[in-house]
């Protein structure tokens, strides 16, 4: 399901954007259409990189595919569960991320180095929001890997399920937007190296690996996107009901990100860290209520 | 759904951390003021009924029309659109007021009794530190001013996390409310608005 809804994701924020701007712009195939051509082609390497610069886009693909095996899917337990799986899916990411940092460094180039360290700096920032929202998941359902949370999430007899539901969606669109580089953190369309974060760390990747980074980011759009399902959605209704509104969800999640990305001003990049500290906070203000609320006092 | 408003309320006040221009702040004034009268409508069910009209006019009337209408005013009138120019920059604020979210949280715990929710007891803490260090770490005036509401938000909070004991404590907070609008309606009056660099040279 993550699969398929991954590859029509870069489509509708295409269209949407297009849509929102007046003008008439690609159809949703064409990412992948343009992924296609990508992957026919070969790959050009500069002498200046070595091993580390080849494997990276595999090592990042990869990454993101077994990130996948975590992710349950209403009451389908995911395909690996176990305590304190989501430990496991953050720091799979950042496996990949870490790799395709070394990779920037790699290549020598100080534009890509620079990137990089804006790369890390900014998953460094969110990475508390992920960590402190699961830990107040983990807390109103008392359990601690993302198959039972989920199972678990709609059927507790708390009465307050809505408001970490509304705040798990908030988060973690903010997540994923902050992963993915777009905005308002970071710009793919920008054409201006020194204001890139995401894009200038992969400006020496042409072919068959540039199509392979686009397919991962594209596939941390479709995991982010089941994660919000999985708060949205209460995991006990019926499989083709579930089916139904996982692609609705994913739709609607493309949907807002292609309308943030018309309608949003790009922050400057001294703002990224005090607005990716903003969800972060957020997020402790969503621990303490269940602090609050769980040890009643 | 009284408990998603204060949720709400609490996050308005984070935001007051990152927002950088005084449109955000006057317009997240005004959504506190809303937010407020919704949790006096839940939470003062018990209270008289002409009481309970008057808070709702007051806070309605006073907390999120008159007040937003003012500081837009001023700020209109002033010309200053910026919070802040040199004061401490929004990324220490947000950890600031993070911690200052801690600290009501463990304060309130501590401080936990069987009259008041720990909830409200807690966002009121919160609502008074934000004040606070709106006041603190800002060189405007206007933004000094904005803590103070906030802080008069947080006395509100308060009021109404015991009305249904002690009423007129509500009243008390009301006269605040009132007290903050003579309070602008002085950069009127004194003509203390036009220059921007009398805005600014408060604190030095």
């Amino acid at each position: 399901m993550i699969l398929v809804s991954a590859m029509f994701f870069p489509g509708i924020i295409l269209r949407t954007k297009s849509i929102a701007s007046g003008r008439r712009g690609p159809g949703i195939l064409q990412p992948l259409r343009d992924a296609g051509v990508l992957l026919r082609k070969g790959s050009v390497f500069s002498t200046t990189t070595g091993l580390i610069f080849q494997i990276a886009p595999v090592i990042s693909l990869a990454t993101v595919l077994c990130a996948i095996l975590v992710i349950p899917f209403g009451k389908q337990e995911a395909l690996i569960h176990f305590e304190g799986d989501f430990v496991f899916f953050a720091y799979i990411l950042s496996l990949g991320r870490f790799f395709m940092i070394i990779a920037a460094l790699d290549t020598g180039s100080s534009f890509e180095g620079m990137g990089a360290s804006r790369e890390a700096f900014f998953a460094m920032l969110i990475e508390p929001a992920f960590f402190i929202l699961m830990a107040t998941f983990a807390m109103f359902t008392g359990y601690v890997s993302f198959t039972d949370i989920f199972s678990n999430f709609f059927i507790t007899s708390n009465h307050y399920v809505l408001i970490f539901s509304i705040i798990g969606f908030y988060i973690f669109i903010q997540i994923a937007l902050v992963e993915n580089s777009r905005l308002p953190v970071d710009d793919p369309k920008t054409h201006l190296e020194l204001t890139m974060i995401h894009e200038v760390m992969i400006l020496d990747y042409s072919g068959f690996d540039k199509a392979l980074i686009h397919i991962t980011t594209w596939l941390k759009f479709a995991v982010y996107g089941s994660l919000i399902y999985n708060v949205v959605v209460p995991a006990g209704w019926n499989i083709y009901l579930q089916i139904a509104l996982f692609l609705a969800v994913q739709a609607l999640f493309a949907i807002i990100v292609g309308f943030l990305e018309s309608f949003r001003a790009r922050n400057k990049m001294n703002k990224n860290p005090k607005f990716i500290l903003t969800v972060s906070a957020i997020a402790i203000l969503a621990f303490a209520v269940i602090l609050i609320l769980n040890l009643n006092l | 759904m009284v408990i998603y408003l204060i949720i709400m309320f609490a996050i308005s006040l984070v935001y007051f951390a990152s927002a950088e221009r005084l449109v955000t702040y006057i317009r997240l004034i005004g959504i506190q003021g809303l937010l407020l009268c919704g949790i006096a409508i839940l939470e003062l069910i018990e209270i008289n009924t002409v009481n309970l009209i008057f808070i709702i006019a007051e806070t309605i009337i006073i907390k999120a029309i008159v007040i937003p209408y003012l500081l837009r005013r001023i700020t209109k009138v002033s010309g200053v659109t910026k919070v802040h120019r040199q004061a401490m920059p929004g990324f220490y604020l947000v950890i600031l007021s993070v911690a200052a979210l801690f600290a009501s949280l463990i304060l309130s715990w501590s401080l936990r009794n069987p009259y008041v929710d720990v909830i409200y007891m807690t966002i009121a803490l919160f609502s008074l530190f934000t004040g606070l260090l709106l006041i603190v770490t800002h060189r405007l005036i206007i933004s000094h001013l904005t803590g103070f509401l906030i802080i008069e938000n947080a006395v509100f909070i308060f009021s109404i996390a015991v009305g249904n004991e002690m009423p007129m404590l509500i009243n008390i907070g009301i006269l605040l409310d009132i007290f903050v609008g003579v309070l602008i309606l002085g950069f009127f009056g004194l003509r203390l608005k036009p220059y921007v660099n009398e805005l600014t040279m408060l604190k030095d």
